[in-house]
Order: structure tokens, then C-alpha cells, then sequence
């Protein structure tokens, strides 16, 4: 279970409220849709104990991808290599594939001192901010000896010195530094009513060759032109149909819920993972086979 | 710095300290109203969760504003959020106008989920427990504390009128939940020679005896391992290993 191909189907983010459950309900027919599970590595490198048991727990019985939160890909701080290093041991270790960041940052510098803020912030889009991106997941890429998946991040302020629109930033930094792309379906929706794009035109532009997995997940309606990324809610109607654009257009990928506050009890998460799963078979036999993708065996779902 | 950086700082700042520092140019207020309130929210709900006492000591005002302060000047060095708290700490130590015995209090109050996560490595034990001409071996999450206040019975309703040494074992057991034991002074120093000397019980309770300048060493050596038979029912000491360690030279 140690490979990128084992990566399929449908995951769920692994919240510590959810572990307790998955234990009880392991090889109960109801969950056999999660196929694979997601952590922060910021939430269990270097814990021991009780969290150290669950995670060995997992390790053995579950493929886990690892999605960062504070490596800030966009930040103006050094990158921090000794954490990197810190990330490569716990991949190896734990025999976790994949690694995967967000195209924002987390971290600034006041009075000469770097200073993390452990949120998502946006990175103007500029032709320098491109290239500076560029370089900071390649030399990600270069420590950690192997391709990054880079997640399209949600947003409420648009910088006014960008000078390109975020499809084209996307594009640019994932060919810039030649790396993967991990969709978010859900980010593309709160930035189109966040700032009123068409969500499926930004959907057709994504360079789905690189789609490694994507996420879905609910988000919190603040006003009528402002959405929030909370990961709190159930996932709306125009998500769902998005995310099954995404697959007719693209072949199926595999598809991770996250669910990060407001966490219900997982029976009630389990109709949105079944009906990703339902998705992913429908759009699978529509289409006869999935996509070619340059590493086909990411892209099987089902 | 580059044209981007320039405005990445002015946005952080902003958000860091808005009666301070100015919102980026042309940006929309209604919009950096959100990142106001998830970042500090996000902040606030780790350093929260970790000081119920010191928050409730404070009252919910001040404490907002001491861990906003926290928030606009300390520059947060470690990307693992279970370390939060203790970037916190680090910001009091140089914080006026806290109680005297605050640290301590925030510090003890920590130290739960320090122990709950440290991480162990398998320690090799005898086949035989022999606490006194082995040496004993302490739950391999553990921390040995001093402190100046009776900081495990601070609360709003009892806070600290004077100065009172206490020490503390606080320990991970077999079930991964964390348990504190007070200790007296004289347990205190007979853990801290086995812990961090590796000596074995009866040397340690030796140099104890010489220490307090106490007759009857006998005596000090039975008083001793029947501490140490209680702690190991405690799950403190989880067994014990023959000394390597060449301390006397």
C-alpha cells in the first residue's frame, strides 16, 4: 500500500473525531467505499502516543496521502527546509506516496523575522510570483525526491496587482515547475461566486493531464456573493454537478471529502463518500474506460 | 523584495494588527473582514483549548486581547500546530503585566498535551522488576517538574497567595492517558537521580541518605523502594533495567 496507483476510488479526510469510528466500523460493508485517507502531516509528525498508535493503525490497513497546510508555497520566508526533511521521513516512514501543498501562503516576515500565520492566504497572481512559485515546488521537489501535487486554493480578496486571472497563474506555475495538479472542485466554485467566473469555463481550462486527486467539500454561504471555505456544510447541488462535469470532461480521478468542522457523526458523511463513488462508476461506464493519463494507473477510480 | 512580497507583508500586518497597520491599497474591507476573523479565530481556538485555567483566571476580555497581542507580535517559528501553544509560551515569558505566577500556571497546563504527544521508543526492560539494584525505568513519556506555585490547584476561585515549591510527575501510561502525581521534595530528587543519572534505586537512595545526613540509611533504602513499588503500581515506572551508566566517574 505504498504507491501513488493505490490512491483511487473515494477518500475521506482524516479527522481525529472520525478515527475512533472507522476503527469500530473497519470491514462493516457500510464504509467500504473509502478507499484511501488523507492527513495533514503538520497535525502528526513527531506525535507520539495515542495519535502515533492510530496512525500505525491506518498505516496498515489504508493508502494515505499527505496534504500539507503550512509548507506556504507563496510565502516571502525562506522555505523551511529542516521541515521538509521532517516531511520526506514521515512519507517514508509511514510509506506514504504522495504530498501534496496549496498554491498560497502561510507565512510572513515582520521586523526580519519569519513568522507563520497556519492559515491559507492568497498569492497575488504576477508574472514574479509565477516564477518565485515555480522555483519553491521545485526545490520542494528536489528535498523530497519526488513530484508535488499543487491544490488550486480558495480565496476572498483579489489582490489588485495581479496582472493575470487565476487559471492562467494555475497553468503557468504547474508548467513552470512541472508538477502535478490536486483539483479542488469545490475552490473553483467559491472563487467563481467569490468573484464571478463561470466555474465550469475554469473547469475546461485545467490542465486535467496533471490531476493526481481532487477534493469536494461543503463551504458556508456568508452572502449572496461571498462563500466561505469551511468545510462545515454538506456539498450543494452546483458542486456535485461540477465535480461530474469534471469527470465527463476529464475521465474519472480519484475524489477525497473533506470535512474539517461542524463534523457529523461519519454515518451521516457517508451518502456524500457513496454518492462521489456512484459518480465515479456512472461517469466510469459512460465513457467505456478512463482517461489516459501519462500515469494511467492515478487516474483508476473504481 | 519583490512587487508581490511588498503587498503580501502589507496584507499579514493588516491582518495581524488592524489598528496598526493599514489594509493593502484598493482592496475590499468586507473581504479582509474575512481573513481577520479566520486567521486570529484559528489562532485563538489552539491557544484557547490548550490554557482553560489561565484563560478563566483572565476572564475572556483580557484574555482576547493578551492572545491578539500574541497574535501582532510573536512571529510563530514551527509549522506543527500541536506547537502553537507553546509559541505561546514563549511570547508570555516576555509579556509585562501577568501574574507572577502565570508562566508557571500556563507552562503546567501545557505540559499535558507536551506528555500526551512526546514521542517514545521502546525502552528494553528485565525480564525481572528489581527496583533497588536496577535501575528504575519511568513511563517513557514523562516530565520531572518544579515549580514555585501550587500550580495544579490554581483556579479563579483559588489563585496563589505566596510562593510554594511543588514538584510534580507527570506521566503517559500504558493506556495513553496522561497522569500527574505530586511528589515530595525527597521523591522528587530520588526520581531525578535514577531518571537523569541512571543510577539504581539503592544507590540512589544512598546518596539521598548522605544528602539529608540521615543515621539510619537501611531505614531511607526501605522508606524508598516502597515509593518506588507505588509508583510502579501507578504505571510510573514501568520496570527496570541494569545500570550501564558509569556515574561515578
Amino acid at each position: 500500500m505504498s504507491v501513488i496507483a493505490d490512491i483511487k476510488g473515494v477518500g475521506l479526510g482524516l479527522k481525529r473525531e472520525l478515527i475512533p469510528q472507522i476503527q469500530r466500523l473497519f470491514n462493516d460493508s457500510s464504509i467500504s467505499n473509502i478507499k484511501f485517507v488523507e492527513i495533514a502531516p503538520e497535525n502528526w509528525i513527531g506525535a507520539g502516543g495515542k495519535a502515533a498508535a492510530d496512525l500505525a493503525w491506518f498505516v496498515e490497513r489504508y493508502p494515505i496521502v499527505c496534504h500539507g497546510l503550512c509548507l506556504s508555497l507563496g510565502g516571502p520566508d525562506p522555505l523551511n527546509v529542516a521541515f521538509l526533511k521532517q516531511v520526506k521521513t514521515f512519507l517514508s516512514t509511514n510509506k506514504i506516496p504522495l504530498y501534496t501543498e496549496h498554491l498560497s501562503f502561510c507565512s510572513d516576515m515582520q521586523h526580519g523575522k519569519a513568522g507563520y500565520l497556519y492559515d491559507l492566504l492568497p498569492i497575488p497572481f504576477t508574472e514574479e510570483a509565477v516564477k518565485y512559485v515555480a522555483n519553491r515546488i521545485k526545490q520542494t521537489q528536489d528535498i523530497l525526491g519526488q513530484r508535488i501535487a499543487v491544490e488550486n486554493a480558495s480565496f476572498y480578496v483579489a489582490a489588485p496587482i495581479s496582472t493575470m486571472d487565476e487559471l492562467t497563474f494555475i497553468k503557468a506555475v504547474l508548467d513552470e515547475a512541472d508538477c502535478d495538479l490536486h483539483l479542488d472542485i469545490n475552490n473553483i466554485y467559491v472563487n467563481s461566486v467569490n468573484f464571478g467566473f463561470d466555474a465550469h469555463a475554469f473547469l475546461r481550462g485545467i490542465p486535467h493531464e496533471r490531476i493526481v486527486y481532487s477534493h469536494i467539500a461543503g463551504h458556508l454561504q456568508v452572502e449572496a456573493d461571498l462563500l466561505v471555505d469551511t468545510h462545515g456544510e454538506s456539498i450543494i447541488d452546483p458542486v456535485w454537478t461540477l465535480l461530474e462535469d469534471a469527470y465527463q470532461l476529464f475521465g474519472v480521478f480519484p475524489t477525497l471529502l473533506e470535512r474539517d468542522t461542524n463534523i457529523p457523526p461519519l454515518t451521516e458523511l457517508l451518502p456524500e463518500i457513496n454518492k462521489i463513488a456512484e459518480i465515479q462508476s456512472a461517469n466510469a461506464l459512460k465513457r467505456g474506460s478512463v482517461a489516459q493519463y501519462p500515469c494511467a494507473s492515478q487516474a483508476i477510480s473504481i | 523584495m519583490l512587487a508581490f512580497q511588498k503587498y503580501q507583508l502589507e496584507f499579514t500586518a493588516h491582518i495581524r494588527n488592524p489598528a496598526a497597520n493599514k489594509k493593502p491599497a484598493k482592496v475590499k474591507d468586507s473581504r479582509m473582514a474575512v481573513y481577520r476573523e479566520i486567521v486570529f479565530n484559528n489562532i485563538f481556538g489552539s491557544v484557547s483549548t490548550c490554557f482553560p485555567v489561565c484563560k478563566s483566571i483572565l476572564g475572556a476580555l483580557a484574555w482576547k486581547k493578551l492572545v491578539r497581542e500574541f497574535f501582532a507580535q510573536h512571529q510563530a517559528t514551527t509549522p506543527i500546530f500541536r506547537e502553537i501553544p507553546q509559541q505561546f509560551l514563549q511570547f508570555i515569558k516576555t509579556t509585562k503585566n501577568l501574574p507572577d505566577y502565570f508562566e508557571q500556571l500556563a507552562h503546567y497546563e501545557w505540559v499535558e498535551l507536551a506528555v500526551a504527544s512526546q514521542p517514545t521508543a521502546p525502552k528494553k526492560l528485565s525480564k525481572k522488576m528489581d527496583l533497588l539494584n536496577e535501575t528504575p525505568v519511568l513511563a517513557p513519556a514523562h516530565m520531572l517538574l518544579e515549580y514555585d506555585y501550587t500550580v495544579h490547584k490554581i483556579s479563579k476561585k483559588h489563585l496563589p497567595k505566596t510562593q510554594e515549591k511543588t514538584f510534580l510527575l507527570v506521566f503517559r501510561n500504558a493506556e495513553n492517558q496522561v497522569k500527574f502525581i505530586e511528589l515530595n521534595p525527597m521523591t522528587f530528587e530520588l526520581l531525578k537521580l535514577i531518571d537523569e543519572n541512571g543510577m539504581s534505586g539503592e544507590q540512589a537512595l544512598i546518596i539521598l541518605a548522605e544528602h539529608i545526613k540521615h543515621p539510619d540509611t537501611d531505614a531511607i533504602i526501605q522508606f524508598g523502594a516502597e515509593i518506588l513499588a507505588d509508583l510502579a503500581k501507578q504505571g510510573a515506572i514501568i520496570g527496570s533495567q541494569s545500570h550501564t551508566t558509569d556515574y561515578a566517574s
